[in-house]
């Protein structure tokens, strides 16, 4: 998207937004068409369930509706709109039973004293494409990402999922800068970790056969 | 002279071009004596292009898209 593209898209939803505050339904409805896909695949990655999807962005178009007049243009609507919804969230993952976080440290890389990788690393990236759109591929990766700690998730999910930029995540979840980046490089480590063992599984069966 | 875990502390800003010059060689210096590095480097995007590539495919299902059409009607009507 280009820049006067983008420029015009925010331009084109601040209206938006001023005519819903003075009262415009049809303003309304065009917001929450802009917006439904945004919340719903962000709460559904966040949780995983349909359901708990739909209910989410059911009760963030609610919380839009009824609580416009307090929005007050300090950051984004954006902004505004992804706080709303993993907050929404949250509290529904909060009411189920959570599964037990593992510990992102154990599957960080590991070092020698002289600051050589330990661990032996392959080089998988070239031998994706037959894989990719698998079911099972998906599989791993979705198991991958729910793995991963809700701090390093969240920041995951908006940065390299959504295609926030760095700063917008840090507005988002008022995060600084330096902080968004080390808990986007510490997901990112722990995914390729996950995605590693999976990846050199099926190149090393693949040269067996 | 960059040891691995400096390099692979360094990765996230190689990657978004942040880093300045001559950080930007001795990373480039280390790469090129460092096949493990390069591999993880490589795993290193190709796993954020995956995982963005699977995730963003997320679609509202039509029945749900329905069922939020129906509830948003409900309630301006309400609101009305």
């Amino acid at each position: 998207m280009s820049f006067t593209q983008q420029k015009e898209d925010k331009e084109i939803e601040e209206a938006l937004v001023k005519d819903f505050q003075a009262g415009n339904l049809e303003a309304y409805d065009k917001i929450a068409e802009l917006y439904q896909q945004k919340i719903y695949a962000l709460s559904f990655n966040l949780m995983r369930n349909q359901m708990d999807a739909q209910d989410v962005t059911q009760e963030v178009l609610l919380t839009l509706f009824r609580k416009i007049h307090t929005f007050q243009g300090k950051s984004a609507f954006s902004s505004w709109v992804y706080r709303i919804t993993l907050n929404a969230s949250y509290m529904k993952l909060r009411s189920k039973k959570k599964e037990p976080n593992i510990s992102i440290d154990e599957l960080l890389p590991s070092f020698n004293s002289a600051g050589f990788q330990q661990e032996k690393i392959q080089d998988w990236s070239e031998n994706t494409e037959s894989l990719l759109f698998t079911n099972e591929t998906r599989e791993v990766i979705n198991k991958a990402v729910g793995l991963l700690p809700e701090k390093e998730k969240v920041v995951f999910l908006l940065r390299d999922v959504e295609g926030l930029s760095t700063e917008k995540v840090s507005e988002v979840l008022d995060l600084t800068i330096p902080a968004v980046k080390s808990r986007l490089h510490r997901a990112r480590l722990f995914l390729r970790k996950k995605l590693s063992s999976y990846f050199e599984e099926y190149n090393s069966q693949k040269g067996e056969t | 002279m960059i040891c691995c875990k400096e390099c692979i502390d360094l990765l996230y800003d190689y990657i978004e071009g942040s880093l300045d010059q001559n950080t930007s060689k001795s990373l480039e210096e280390h790469f090129e004596e460092c096949p493990p590095c390069i591999a993880f480097l490589n795993t290193y995007k190709s796993t954020t292009t995956l995982c963005r590539d699977t995730l963003n495919q997320i679609e509202i299902p039509d029945e749900v898209r329905r069922t939020l059409q129906s509830f948003l009607k409900e309630h301006k009507e309400e609101n009305k």
